[in-house]
């Protein structure tokens, strides 16, 4: 990495920082379109967290890892959906629900397994591959912030690409913004909306796993509520974005900028940990105000 | 008309049972695939607080913080707006009321503490209320904001406590012990069990009369069951998505007060955790009514206070408590559970 | 056998414990127009949720084209060719004509993506075949109501039903549109498809059916040829007696202005039309003022308007001459407001508390001392309007337990308790059967005779014909016909200004196609 002034490296590490948020953030893109408020990103992305660096430690492969941390999300979001439209429990509750279980399985876990609540190590875990393409990367600032970043960041983007496609060019993207926008449509013609949500919940599942693979890989090791409110501020990202994935791409990175941001100046300058670690909480709430400021206004300003 | 209340009663209990009883189930099954020696986690976690005084008496202790954000919460689900920054509105309550106690060391207890109380009380009114007022003036989703500020101020004050209200003369990251006069009666020794609690039922009672029975109770009871309906017969809905969270998070400030003027007699690094959290699920078993919230809080202490005693007397940790929390948690608003019986509790956005 | 035979079906709502349908047998010949009449809860709309595989009869036999058929859901329904096309339409509003239409079947390319191009093609053709005239591509939040209907038709025959089950279809349209809808029926009989109509409304049955079946109470009472059969009949069959709308409306001189609209106006942005434009509108004390309009004209919003749910843009409002423009509810109220919202289960009532919280939210400040609900007072009030109007309901039951009717007694209870001197109606008697409409009905000429100054919004035209002094209807926000009540007025003149086919306020009748008289 080339460090030829400070923004290049800031920038780089916001693509890094942003990858999580994108991911949880584009699953609760599913979750909202069919209707649903998704509070269970956080605790999804715990668990991925947990499993996938656990047991890429246990089986030695970065690969497995990922997958078995995945499918362990999928499982926990499955129980989220079941109790949740099947036996129509609030969603609200049960997303809550979701993150606090995430939050003592994991530590349970940790516990029962590593004798130990704090941060968990695993020194034998080999780094995420980088992606690095020598001659991309002399392009002088996009090759420094862009290129060079672990593979996982750049499934991250295919995600999101990925994401737009389904929901916008395929039967199941339709039906799942039908069930959104209204259900009895979907019920009419023979589908089941529960049936659809169910579906919108579990790929939440699948990339809240990859949010919470991306961050304890990334850092080779668990901290308890490694998660840190991440969930939370992708959700407001949904909403920020305009429940469409180029807008939460974008307010992503706003995000990721910000908390890099946060990061850089705590190295310069002498400001405690804290209080950078409250930063983006901060500024999400600020910007979520602001977006429901300009929000009420237009709608206010449409009548009359 | 009464056959069909107590039928709706029985379906209620019903379903509560089994929502308790497949938490359990979930607890002791972990015990079993975790637990070197299940059977003595297993015991400890269901008998262990009634072993000792000590222990039953801090179960005793622990369920006062839980009435008092219980009903916070249990105000703001009655009204249907959402106060998901508990945690840290509780903490605010505890570290503004620990700096006034500190800031007059030689006043009277009476004075000094109301003074700390009220502070408490107003301070967490404050941070629930800027949730409430953002929501009330441009609509901001106030189940997010409210989390999110509370994120925040939890960091904010981790900070204070660490750093600028750390007491110098001991190692630990505390801050100095508040004065004599505002340490409340301890009415079990050894264990911590204090006065408060006769207040915290007392409060409970005052609240179902309040809800049930004032002027405001009556309007906020009307706009959370149907706010079109309130607004059509010109109650002032905006007013009742803030005041309702005002209220609650002056509870979550008292309940910080009084964990500090109570129980540890000082300002930790959390020494409120879990009370916010652990409010949100005392106010849902207790279907969000007042004089519910007692038994719910004490049974929620009961957890806690299980698996505490599981801890110190096996070799399972603490976290078992959150898991069985979070079981509850799950099924509590299960209708499916709670076969005819559906009190269709509008906590959507 | 006929082409649809369904045989002693039985439905029971275990949650409820209504039975909806007892023994209930049907028989439709191909090719035909069937009218299934009957009151509301008559369970004609629990038939045909049974035959479209919505809900699943707990007895009975269905027999399709001679064969025995168990429809579990619409998809089977479709399958079989039986479409259906709801009262509430079934329609993404986001979503494009096509994209609605072929939801659930999408033709696609490459086995994965939506042949958007072919979905269109062959929706176009639905279209044309059946000489429809709608864009695919528009969405349907932009269409009429009328149009939306015909995309749930064209939604049917998309999917090749040969049945279809028009549930209630002319409840939202105006006398013009729904000529136009029969005519699309006769269309669609010429090519052979076979049709069931549900409908409460004589006129449509006589008109449209070739037979048809009365129920009642969850039966069938009759099954008749229409030409064999006069609309005093069928009522009669479907009540049980012998009711039609009568409401004696004795000559009477208004008094003085009690409510007032100058010029209200309100606008919203994004849409090319004000939602009210320009509305003046006068009531005086002894008279019954009528608005009619089709939804989306303009009438929910003087509704909000004058509930003080809504303020203008512009414009001015007096009530007993205060000027209330900007008031909300609550001043509204003590400027002389009473209230019957048409949205009455979530509007105006709260069905989750008590009779009693619902007769005093309006006046729960009377009961109040030092802060304090008064609950001996508050159950003495709630007896008597329970006893004054003789709601079946006990004070402490929950609203929501109530029948429809009842919970409607129930709201003017409350709100003719205040003894305003203005009393706003909206659709009330929407959904209630003929004795509690008459119930109704009779409260409003009460009021008229004891000098009130009334203002119905209903969309029902016999009500406004047989009730209101002064006729107004609002057509795309605007009042375009204000009529003296007489004799001359019509069903169909009254339709004509709805459609905006006449037009008053433009000062000279804009020329219609149906050969309307001028005035």
């Amino acid at each position: 990495m080339s460090n030829t002034s400070f923004p290049i490296p800031m920038l780089h590490s916001t693509i890094r920082i942003m990858a999580p948020f994108l991911l949880a953030a584009i699953g609760g893109l599913f979750t909202e379109l069919a209707g649903m408020l998704n509070i269970a990103l956080e605790g999804l992305m715990l668990i991925g967290a947990f499993f996938s660096v656990v047991l890429a430690a246990a089986t030695g492969s970065l690969f497995l890892g990922v997958v078995l941390g995945i499918l362990a999300s999928i499982v926990a979001a499955y129980v989220f959906g079941f109790i949740s439209l099947n036996l129509r429990a609030n969603i609200f509750i049960t997303g809550l629900a979701t993150n606090l279980f995430a939050e003592g399985l994991t530590v349970v876990l940790a516990f029962q397994i590593f004798g130990n609540k704090g941060v968990i190590r695993f020194a034998n875990l080999s780094k995420l591959p980088d992606l690095s393409i020598p001659s991309l990367q002399r392009i002088p600032v996009i090759g420094d912030i862009f290129i060079g970043h672990n593979v996982l960041i750049y499934i991250s983007w295919l995600m999101v690409i990925l994401a737009a496609i389904v929901i916008y060019k395929t039967p199941f993207g339709l039906r799942i913004r039908g069930t959104g926008s209204n259900p009895g449509a979907i019920e009419a013609i023979g589908l089941s909306p529960r049936r659809y949500g169910m579906y919108a919940i579990l790929i939440s599942g699948f990339t809240c796993g990859l949010a919470g693979a991306v961050l304890s890989l990334q850092m080779g090791a668990f901290v308890p509520g490694i998660t840190s409110g991440r969930g939370w501020i992708a959700l407001v990202a949904i909403y920020l974005g305009n429940k469409n994935p180029l807008g939460i791409f974008i307010a992503c990175l706003v995000f990721g900028f910000a908390e890099s941001f946060s990061n850089y100046a705590q190295g310069i300058m002498d400001v405690p940990a804290d209080f950078i670690l409250a930063f983006p909480y901060i500024i999400t709430v600020v910007a979520m105000i602001a977006y429901s400021i300009v929000q009420h206004y237009r709608l206010k300003g449409s009548e009359g | 008309m009464n056959r069909q209340r107590v039928a709706s009663l029985m379906s209620s209990v019903t379903g509560l049972f089994l929502t308790i009883a497949i938490a359990f189930a979930i607890v002791v099954l972990m015990i079993l695939i975790l637990s070197d020696e299940p059977g003595r986690a297993i015991y400890y976690f269901f008998i262990g607080p009634f072993t000792r005084a000590y222990y039953l008496g801090n179960m005793l202790n622990q369920s006062i913080g839980l009435m008092f954000t219980g009903l916070g919460i249990a105000v703001a689900f009655k009204s249907s707006t959402f106060n998901l920054g508990g945690e840290g509105q509780a903490y605010s309550g505890a570290i503004v009321a620990t700096v006034i106690m500190l800031a007059l060391p030689n006043m009277p207890g009476f004075v000094g503490g109301t003074a700390a109380i009220v502070a408490a009380i107003l301070m967490g009114a404050f941070i629930a209320g800027l949730s409430g007022f953002f929501g009330m003036k441009w609509g901001t989703d106030q189940l997010i904001s409210s989390f999110l500020l509370s994120a925040a101020v939890i960091l904010i004050i981790n900070y204070l406590v660490t750093g600028p209200l750390d007491d110098p003369t001991n190692s630990m990251l505390t801050t100095p012990r508040i004065g004599q006069q505002y340490q409340l009666l301890r009415i079990f020794k050894p264990s911590k069990l204090d006065i408060s609690i006769v207040f915290a039922a007392i409060l409970a009672i005052g609240t179902y009369f309040f809800m049930q029975r004032s002027h405001w109770g009556y309007e906020m009871r009307m706009c959370g069951l149907n706010r079109e309906f309130a607004k059509y017969a010109g109650i002032n809905v905006e007013k009742y998505l803030m005041v309702p969270m005002a209220i609650s998070g002056g509870f979550h400030g008292l309940a910080g007060a009084i964990v500090v003027m109570g129980t540890h007699y000082r300002g930790l690094k959390g020494v409120t955790a879990g009370l916010g959290w652990n409010g949100i699920a005392v106010a849902l078993i207790a279907k969000n009514n007042p004089i519910a919230v007692i038994p719910a809080a004490l049974f929620f202490a009961y957890l806690d206070a299980g698996a505490r005693a599981a801890m110190l007397h096996s070799d399972v940790t603490f976290e078992l408590a959150s898991i069985a929390r979070a079981m509850i948690f799950f099924l509590v608003t299960a209708q499916a559970l709670y076969g005819l019986f559906n009190s269709k509790k509008k906590v959507t956005k | 056998m006929a082409y649809l035979q369904m045989h002693g079906i039985t439905k029971l709502y275990q949650t409820s414990g209504v039975l909806a349908n007892n023994a209930v047998d049907l028989s439709i010949e191909e090719n035909e127009v069937h009218a299934v009449i009957g009151e509301n809860g008559a369970g004609k709309s629990t038939l045909m949720k049974l035959l479209y595989g919505l809900e699943h009869p707990d007895a009975g036999e269905t027999f399709f084209r001679g064969e025995r058929v168990e429809i579990k859901d619409p998809f089977a329904a479709n399958r079989l060719g039986i479409g259906m096309v709801h009262q509430h339409f079934k329609l993404v509003p986001d979503f494009t004509v096509a994209e609605n239409v072929v939801l659930g079947t999408e033709p696609r390319k490459r086995g994965i993506f939506i042949d958007r191009q072919s979905a269109i093609g062959h929706v176009a053709k639905v279209i044309e075949d059946h000489g429809f005239s709608i864009d695919p591509k528009r969405k349907v939040k932009e269409l009429t109501v009328g149009q939306m209907q015909q995309v749930e038709i064209i939604k049917m025959l998309y999917k090749n039903a040969e049945l279809l089950i028009l549930d209630e279809p002319t409840s939202v349209l105006t006398e013009q549109e729904i000529e136009r809808l029969f005519e699309t029926l006769r269309n669609l009989l010429s090519r052979g498809k076979t049709i069931i109509l549900i409908t409460h409304k004589l006129e449509e049955v006589m008109d449209m059916s070739d037979r048809v079946t009365v129920m009642r109470g969850g039966k069938v009472v009759a099954v008749k040829r229409t030409v064999d059969v006069d609309k005093r009949e069928l009522s009669r069959l479907m009540v049980g007696k012998d009711i039609l709308l009568q409401v004696d409306r004795p000559a009477k001189e208004p008094g003085e202005t009690i409510l007032e609209m100058q010029g209200v106006t309100i606008c919203c942005r994004g849409q090319q039309r004000p939602l009210l434009d320009g509305v003046d509108l006068k009531v005086r004390a002894g008279e019954i003022v009528g608005i009619a309009g089709v939804g989306g004209n303009g009438l929910a919003e003087i509704e909000d308007v004058i509930g003080g749910l809504r303020h203008p843009g512009s414009g001015k409002m007096f009530l007993n001459g205060e000027d209330v423009t900007r008031y909300g509810a609550e001043q509204l109220r003590e400027a002389g407001l009473a209230y019957v919202p048409a949205d009455r289960l979530n509007r105006g009532a709260s069905l989750q508390s008590s009779v009693r919280e619902n007769c005093i939210v309006t006046k729960h400040h009377d009961f109040l001392k030092a802060g304090v609900l008064l609950q001996r007072g508050i159950r003495e009030f709630t007896r008597q309007l329970i006893d004054h109007f003789s709601i079946s309901a006990g004070e402490g039951m929950r609203a929501g337990n109530l029948s429809g009717g009842n919970i409607q007694k129930m709201i003017l209870a409350r709100e003719l308790s205040a003894e305003s001197n203005f009393i706003l109606f909206s659709e009330p008697t929407w959904g209630l059967d003929i004795a509690s409409s008459q119930f109704v009905y009779e409260q409003m000429m009460d009021l008229r005779k004891r000098d009130a100054a009334v203002l119905l919004i209903s969309s029902n035209l016999d009500e406004i014909l047989g009730l209101a002094d002064t006729i107004l209807v609002m057509y795309r926000g605007r009042v375009v016909g204000r009529l003296a009540n007489t004799e001359d007025v019509t069903k169909d003149i009254i339709g004509e200004y709805m459609l905006g086919i006449r037009d008053d306020s433009q000062g000279v009748a804009v020329a219609s196609p149906s050969g309307v008289r001028g005035e």
